[in-house]
Formats: structure tokens, sequence, C-alpha cells
């Protein structure tokens, strides 16, 4: 089991976003881009990164329905997915889709951000940033 | 399809321009040639054993020596892995066989992509005379250690620490739900159906069937039962991804000039590729899902081989996943990307199908699928029986060999030929 740490020095600011229904990532201002995953400074320019609040509109990359038991920290069975922010197209964001049946998904289809309290076996729930197929 | 592919020189792929791309190629020195495998050796293969790695990487060790008609005292150089599982040393290797002279020891050996690379690792040691008679063994006791709660091949990923805050609390994990995405993406972008991904489990499964020696050997498999089964991680079913095994096989390679004087037909090196995917050091950020960097591998093995797809008889590919083999048959150049689903149908990777009949037969031991999960090891010992001509699954007048070797991150090619006496 591995849960959230919210005071981690560089993904702790992900989770609290969470919290707060904010759908954040590690940005580089002089770049102009999101550096993921987070790193101490830009990679490209040394710059200090801080943390971006995105519009929660994605493409669905890609996605697995995962059978209940295979993964044993989660008692139901989910759908994995892979997801790019639509403000960054080259990040994939680890996600799951929610609120949604499998064979209504498709990928590169329109997804947007849905944030849903998580549990693991044994452990505290979190919030986390998930995604859905938007309505109509 | 195959006539189309052409060789190409060292030199022509080292002048090639560089292009934007997700992964590269680690040029590596020509071997070809120089070195061959002149000795196999296995434990068997099974499920929770009991028995520790070093006890089974000593029985294979022997086994290869003795294949080989060698001594332990001849023996001056072990590769073993370096990250996976626990492995030997020599300490193990001179006190199991009493002996105590200089042994070049390197962690670049052992299986994976490793099965591979190790060949290219030996003949550098042999160039400077370093080491004549090299044995390369891994072993593993996942099954063991998996029936004991006592680790599994992903504590790794559920440990690291970017993945841990990032990826597992959202259930990124175990491995299949990685390869279950990349399937899914391969199947939307070249229409690949669930039946034609069957091919490959299947026709392992038959492979281990008629292998003795193959943890499936006496489980069938029809298409009708794969397709009636839950998927486990949707489209990735139990029979697509790999065993877990309790095993060691091991190999020794020498000086190609000594080989021909030596009891068993020599399998050559002729080629060796290790290409690696960048800017990517997380899976989940691979920009291409639909290939394996055994794209930048392949390349160099073949024309370090001087040689070209369409001159292999046999083939064995890390499969770890059946959509992670098949991706890479097409990445080492047999059909054209996206043509994979329809090219591995009509058998044409079964061993009864030789390559004058359009086949190209494909881990024809039963693979990570069927014949267990020794992370290829079992594989490249595979090859060299079917170089000698020993191999229960005998592919006809299989004269070239290649193996292509996987980490996610990394792969290796191997081409070997059969060598004269």
């Amino acid at each position: 089991m591995s849960i959230p740490d919210y005071h981690h020095s560089l993904t702790g600011p992900f989770w609290q976003g969470a919290a707060q229904h904010e759908l954040r990532l590690s940005w580089c201002r002089p770049c102009a881009q999101a550096i993921w995953y987070p790193q101490a400074a830009c990679p490209h320019c040394g710059a200090a990164l801080h943390w971006h609040v995105l519009s929660g509109d994605a493409l669905l990359i890609t996605w697995s329905e995962v059978a209940a038991g295979l993964n044993p920290h989660f008692s139901e069975a989910y759908i994995s997915a892979l997801v790019s922010p639509v403000e960054a197209p080259t990040v994939r964001l680890v996600t799951r889709m929610v609120q949604c049946a499998a064979q209504d998904l498709r990928c590169d289809m329109p997804v947007t951000v849905r944030f849903e309290k998580l549990q693991q076996l044994h452990g505290e729930p979190y919030v986390a940033p998930c995604f859905t197929v938007p309505q109509g | 399809m195959l006539g189309q592919l052409s060789r190409r020189s060292l030199a022509d792929l080292a002048r090639a321009a560089p292009t934007p791309r997700w992964g590269a190629t680690l040029p590596l020195d020509d071997i070809a040639g120089e070195l061959a495998i002149t000795g196999i050796g296995e434990t068997a293969v099974t499920g929770p054993s009991g028995r520790t790695p070093r006890a089974m990487a000593l029985d294979a060790v022997a086994a290869a020596i003795a294949d080989a008609g060698l001594r332990p005292a001849d023996i001056d150089g072990l590769m073993v892995s370096g990250h996976i599982a626990e492995q030997i040393g020599p300490d193990d290797f001179h006190t199991h066989f009493g002996t105590q002279h200089p042994l070049w020891f390197s962690t670049e050996g052992g299986a994976m992509i490793w099965a591979a690379t190790c060949a290219h690792r030996a003949a550098q040691a042999m160039r400077k005379g370093i080491a004549t008679h090299i044995v390369n063994v891994f072993a593993v006791d996942w099954a063991s250690r998996r029936a004991a709660g006592t680790g599994a091949p992903g504590d790794w990923h559920a440990g690291e620490e970017l993945k841990a805050q990032l990826e597992v609390p959202l259930g990124w994990l175990p491995q299949p739900v990685y390869f279950a995405t990349f399937a899914r993406r391969y199947m939307h972008a070249y229409g690949l159906t669930e039946t034609q991904l069957a091919t490959l489990p299947l026709t392992f499964r038959r492979h281990a069937n008629e292998h003795p020696q193959a943890v499936m050997r006496n489980r069938e498999l029809t298409l009708e039962r794969y397709l009636a089964s839950k998927p486990l991680a949707s489209p990735l079913r139990k029979e697509d991804c790999c065993l877990i095994s309790d095993g060691a096989a091991a190999w020794v390679m020498s000086p190609a000039e000594r080989a021909r004087y030596m009891p068993q037909v020599p399998a050559i090196v002729d080629g060796v590729g290790h290409g690696c995917v960048q800017g990517a050091p997380y899976i989940s950020q691979q920009q291409e899902l639909t290939a394996t960097p055994q794209v930048f591998a392949a390349p160099w093995a073949f024309a370090m081989a001087n040689t070209s797809p369409a001159e292999v008889d046999v083939i064995a590919v890390y499969d770890c996943f059946s959509s992670t083999a098949l991706m890479q048959i097409e990445d080492l150049g047999f059909c054209r990307k996206g043509d994979g689903g329809s090219f591995i149908q009509d058998d044409r990777l079964h061993y009864s199908r030789p390559r004058q009949r359009g086949g190209i037969p494909c881990n024809t031991h039963g693979g990570l699928l069927s014949h267990g999960y020794l992370l290829g090891a079992s594989h490249i010992v595979e090859l060299v029986k079917q170089l000698r001509g020993t191999a229960a699954n005998q592919v006809q007048a299989a004269e070239r060999a290649v193996y292509a070797g996987f980490t996610a991150d990394e792969a290796s090619t191997l081409v070997l030929s059969r060598g004269a006496q």
C-alpha cells in the first residue's frame, strides 16, 4: 500500500490540489510547459518549477478495465487510464475513468476531471483526480 | 513482404542522420563471429519448488559446463544479473566446485536484455585476454516467493518513490495494467482483434504441449476457452500474461576458433543490438505506446550479422505479455508496423511452418507464457537447441536464430547461427 504524502517535497502539492478539487501539474514558466514527473528544477533551463492549475479537460490516451483481485490494494474492479491534459499533450497522467462504463470509452475521446474519494484496503481515504466522459 | 527487407551495414546505420525519436540505439563494437555458445544447462522450470536460486544456478552452471565438454576449472568468467533476484558470485562457484582459480566476474549478464548483451560484454573480456570460457547464468525463485508472500516481480515498481506517490494510489499496478493499456492503444491504432492477439498464447501453448520440460505441457488451451475467460486487465487475459516460475538456465561462451573443436555444434554469435527509450524514465510517460525499443536494437544486430529478417529461421521473443511479443515481432522487422495481427495468422509462428513455407517459428519451447518465466534465459537455451537440431519442437533446417530481449525501457537483439565443427 502506498497512500499520498501531502508533505512530500516533489509530489505533495499535487495531492493538496486534489483535496481542493484542483488538477495541478508541475510547470516551468520560462519554458511554458509541464515538467512531469516533478523534479527539483526544470531539466531544460534550470528554473524553479511551480504548480500550474489546469482546466481538467484532457484526451483519453488509453485505458484498461482491471478485474477485482489483480491489484491487491483495491477491493473493487476499476478502469485504469492514461490521459493527456489539453494544456500538456505530452504528459500521460496516470488516473482512473469513473462514473462511466468501459464499453463507452474509446481512445482519443475528450474526458474531463472528476475528483473522487479513493480508499485502499486498510488505508485512509484520499481525494484523487479521476476522469469521466463529459455529459451531453 | 519479407523479400523487401534488405541488408544494411553498421556504417550505414552510423551515418544515418539523427531524427527526433523516442529512443536510441546504443552503438556496440562489431563482434560478429568472435564467440560461440558452446554449452547449455538448465534446471527443471516449475511452480513453487522451495529451492534456492543459488542451488538452481549452480545446477544449471554444472550442466552447461559438462555439456560444453569442460571442467569447472576451465571456466574463467562468470556472468550474472546485477539487477534481478538473488544470483551467485565467484565464492559460490568455488565453494560448490572445489576450485580456487581466478574467475572474471560481471553483473552485466543474466536474462532479459542481458541474455543478448552478455555476449558483447563476454567478447570484450575475451579480446583483452581476461577470460576464455565464460558462463552466464540466471536463476529465479519468484514462484516460491509468491507462494510464501515474500516477494514478487512488482516489488521494485511499487517501491520507487515517484511511482509510489503518483501511480500506485491511482491503481497503476501491477505490470499487466501497464501493458494492457499499451495493448488497448495498439488495438485502436491498428485494428488488432482479440482473436488475432490470442494467436500468440495459443501457438506458444501448443509448443509447450509438445515440450516435456514446459510448465504448461499438460494444459491445453482453445480459442473458445481463451475468449470465454474474463480479462484480468482488458484486453489482456491470464493467458496473455507470463507465468511466475522457479528455475535456472546457463550457457557457456567460448572463442569461436575453439568452439569448432568442442563437443557440441556451436551457436555462433553473429550480431548484438541494444536500444533504449529516451526521455521517459517512467513507462507511463513513454510517448510511443504501440512499439518497443526493439526498433532501436534490431537494425544494429542484423547489420553486424550482415543478414536480415528474411534470412532467419527461428526466433525467441521476450513475451512477458502477448502484446509485447507481437510488437517486437514487428519491431524486429518481420512485418510492417501494424500488420502483426494478420501476419501471425495461419500458423506462421508454429514450429511446423518453416521459413521456406512463409513461417517464422517463434518461442518453440512455449515462451514465458507457457514454458516458464526465466526472463528469457530459457529462450537462449531453446535457440541453441534449435541450431544444434536437438529441440523438442525442431524447426526444419534451422541455420539462423534471433532472440529479442526486453525490459520495457530497453531492448536487445542477438543473432545466432549454426557453426561448423
